[in-house]
């Protein structure tokens, strides 16, 4: 008895080391438009095929816990929009800070909302860092690069 | 004893009248004529003595019947006390009368016996009553010396009761008066003449003047003059009158009833304090009018209480509105500003020269879109929901503020320079936005041949802090100085100088949040130098 739960235990913890290292970046956002800037940057800094896309929390949810089910795996990234229908940023952080699985995957929110107010709450909520939808291509470029450095360095 | 005649005993004439009057007397009780001479010559007698003492004597002719004896009496009553006592007339009546009696004041009656089978009864005494007195006059004399007596008894009832009146009027608490129809005073009772402390020359003289207030004396005139009342019954007027003793104006009724006779039109009136119920009147009125003003009063306050809901709602909503909209607003802004960006660089040899000017003019408005979206979701997010007030360290901010605008002070390499600044209780967010903007302010209107430089210093008074902004810029009319602090005012055209007009409008609700003023003066030319007042200690 006591063995197995050991055993449970240990296995666990290899999965949970397993887990990390998906390599992937899941993008939460309605809008079409800015996933396709996102998608646009990325292949401009050569980094295809990283991108997952949610078009809300709920949906973003639904697609961890099933890659997680499945293959264990969870992304090394989350980039997370505040305004959304049906589940928006904030709510999602919060369901993601409370989930053990996905506790510890860095979230950056990515809105045009410039409101320090929302950017500090996103904080105390546990974001790790905020950064403001690009205006331009060089910015969106850039933005891309620290998507893309998240990844690597995890 | 039953009176039945009386005849003042004054002179010879009287004597006959004497006589006669007991002659009929005597007749009437049945007397025998040589018994009605005898009792007629008794009085005779008498009569005369009273006449030459000049006692001003009256002799009263009367009848007593008791049980068994019956009389015809007459009596000599005198006026006068009887001064020589002479009694010779007296000496030869008692011999022709069956009784008589003399009293201690002088006075005389003679006694003589009729028939005690002759009845007399009330009725009888009535009718010899009335037959002395419509007997006609024996003579001229009589005639007149009865008219004389009728009209001295008139006189002297109506004095009488001229008298009694006057005790009356005088006793009532009322002050009467009669006037005459040129508004003339002939009359006036004690309580007019003590209240007013004049007599009726000097009130006839003054015309009232000083007596009735001025704000009644017009009203008054007119009573006084005949034209109202002519025809009229009673008018009533109400007027205050000065009282002479405590010198306040009391208020009377006035009421003037017209005596319709026919050679005059004299008046009479009276003047009762009304002064309790005029009192009353006016404090029931004041009480309506004042409950009238409470209700009103209460009206306008719910109405207001309306107005104030609805208007915090609308504000509440216009916030949110200015908030959403901005927020949403932001979303298209950016797309087109990427999206222009975009082509600019990617495509950029694609273009022909216009369709690049174009394109830059898409930045350039959607850049400026952006700006100004952002400055009125700034403002819409000023309010005192949003603030916090802690201890601030106003050097930190200036130098944050500094730091926000780097890039601007090494483009135009601004000089600043800020004096020691104290820690103040405020919102350290908002305190930073205001320090932004007016440096920010300052740097963008500096001169293009000068070096910009902005001082900021401070002064503590009053329980004030006082900060002082100082720059070297082109500075500004002062008659726009009202305008400057409201939204979307621009003193100078965008192609001039870029910005979207709000930036002192937040400062100016940024001050105004913390309880503060923010004013500036300037000369055109020189520079302009902005000051901002806050509170040591703002109230919660």
């Amino acid at each position: 008895m006591l063995l197995f739960s050991f055993l449970c235990r240990y296995i666990r913890l290899i999965n949970s080391f397993c887990l990390m290292k998906c390599g992937k970046i899941l993008v939460i956002d309605d809008d079409n438009e800015d996933m396709v800037i996102i998608r646009e940057a990325m292949e401009m800094i050569n980094a295809d095929n990283v991108m997952l896309f949610a078009e809300n929390g709920e949906k973003a949810l639904q697609l961890l816990d099933n890659r997680f089910s499945s293959e264990h795996v969870v992304p090394c990234l989350i980039v997370l929009d505040l305004n959304m229908p049906k589940m928006n940023g904030t709510q999602t952080l919060e369901s993601l800070k409370a989930d053990d699985r996905f506790r510890n995957i860095p979230v950056i929110i990515y809105s045009t909302s410039i409101n320090p107010f929302e950017k500090a709450k996103c904080v105390t909520l546990g974001a790790h860092a905020y950064i403001t939808k690009p205006v331009s291509l060089k910015e969106s470029l850039e933005t891309a690069q620290v998507f893309l450095d998240f990844c690597t360095t995890a | 004893m039953h009176e039945l005649a009386r005849v003042t005993l004054e002179n010879e004439m009287d004597l006959i009248l004497a006589h006669k009057r007991s002659m009929k007397l005597a007749e009437l009780a049945g007397l025998s004529l040589s018994a009605q001479t005898t009792f007629a010559t008794a009085v005779s007698e008498v009569s005369r003595n009273a006449i030459d003492s000049g006692k001003g004597g009256c002799l009263i002719l009367s009848v007593e019947s008791e049980m068994r004896d019956k009389y015809i009496v007459a009596g000599l009553k005198n006026e006068l006390p009887d001064k020589n006592n002479s009694r010779e007339g007296l000496e030869h009546a008692k011999k022709l009368v069956n009784k008589y009696k003399v009293s201690t004041d002088g006075s005389i009656e003679l006694f003589y016996n009729i028939s005690p089978a002759f009845r007399i009864d009330i009725h009888k005494l009535d009718e010899w009553r009335s037959l002395f007195r419509n007997e006609p006059p024996i003579s001229p004399y009589e005639e007149l010396k009865r008219k004389n007596e009728q009209l001295q008894e008139l006189s002297e009832r109506v004095k009488k009761s001229e008298d009694q009146y006057k005790v009356l009027t005088n006793s009532l608490p009322l002050m009467i008066f009669s006037l005459d129809d040129q508004g003339k005073l002939l009359y006036a009772n004690d309580w007019l003449l003590q209240y007013t402390g004049q007599n009726l020359n000097s009130l006839n003289t003054s015309k009232w003047k000083s007596v009735v207030h001025e704000e009644d004396y017009d009203s008054f005139c007119l009573l006084l003059q005949n034209n109202i009342t002519k025809g009229a019954t009673t008018i009533k007027i109400q007027v205050r009158l000065l009282n002479r003793n405590s010198s306040d104006y009391i208020w009377h009724q006035i009421s003037l009833t017209p005596l319709n006779t026919e050679e005059n039109n004299t008046r009479i009136g009276y003047m009762v304090d009304i002064h309790a119920q005029k009192t009353v009147e006016e404090t029931l009125k004041d009480n309506y009018e004042l409950k009238q003003a409470e209700k009103k009063l209460k009206e306008n306050q719910h109405i207001l209480e309306q107005y104030i809901e609805e208007l915090n709602r609308s504000n509440l909503e216009l916030q949110q509105f200015a908030f959403v909209a901005s927020h949403d607003l932001q979303e298209p802004v950016r797309k087109l500003l990427f999206y222009s960006d975009y082509l600019l660089n990617k495509y950029q040899s694609s273009f022909d020269e216009k369709s690049l000017h174009f394109l830059n003019s898409i930045q350039g408005a959607s850049r400026r879109m952006r700006s100004l979206i952002q400055d009125l979701l700034l403002f819409s997010q000023i309010n005192k929901e949003q603030i916090q007030f802690h201890q601030v360290d106003l050097n930190a901010v200036a130098s944050d503020a500094c730091q926000d605008l780097e890039m601007v002070i090494e483009e135009k390499k601004a000089t600043l320079s800020i004096q020691e600044l104290p820690t103040l209780y405020c919102d350290e967010r908002m305190m930073r936005q205001l320090f932004g903007n007016i440096i920010s302010n300052s740097l963008k209107y500096s001169k293009e041949d000068q070096i910009p430089e902005v001082n900021i210093s401070c002064k503590q008074e009053n329980g004030q802090i006082e900060i002082i902004f100082r720059d070297n810029g082109i500075g500004f009319d002062e008659k726009y100085l009202p305008k400057m602090f409201t939204l979307f005012q621009r003193l100078h055209t965008r192609q001039a100088y870029e910005g979207t007009g709000l930036g002192l409008a937040i400062c100016r609700k940024i001050v105004e949040m913390h309880q503060g003023k923010i004013w500036a003066t300037s000369e055109e030319g020189i520079g302009a130098t902005f000051f901002v007042s806050l509170p040591v200690h703002p109230v919660n």
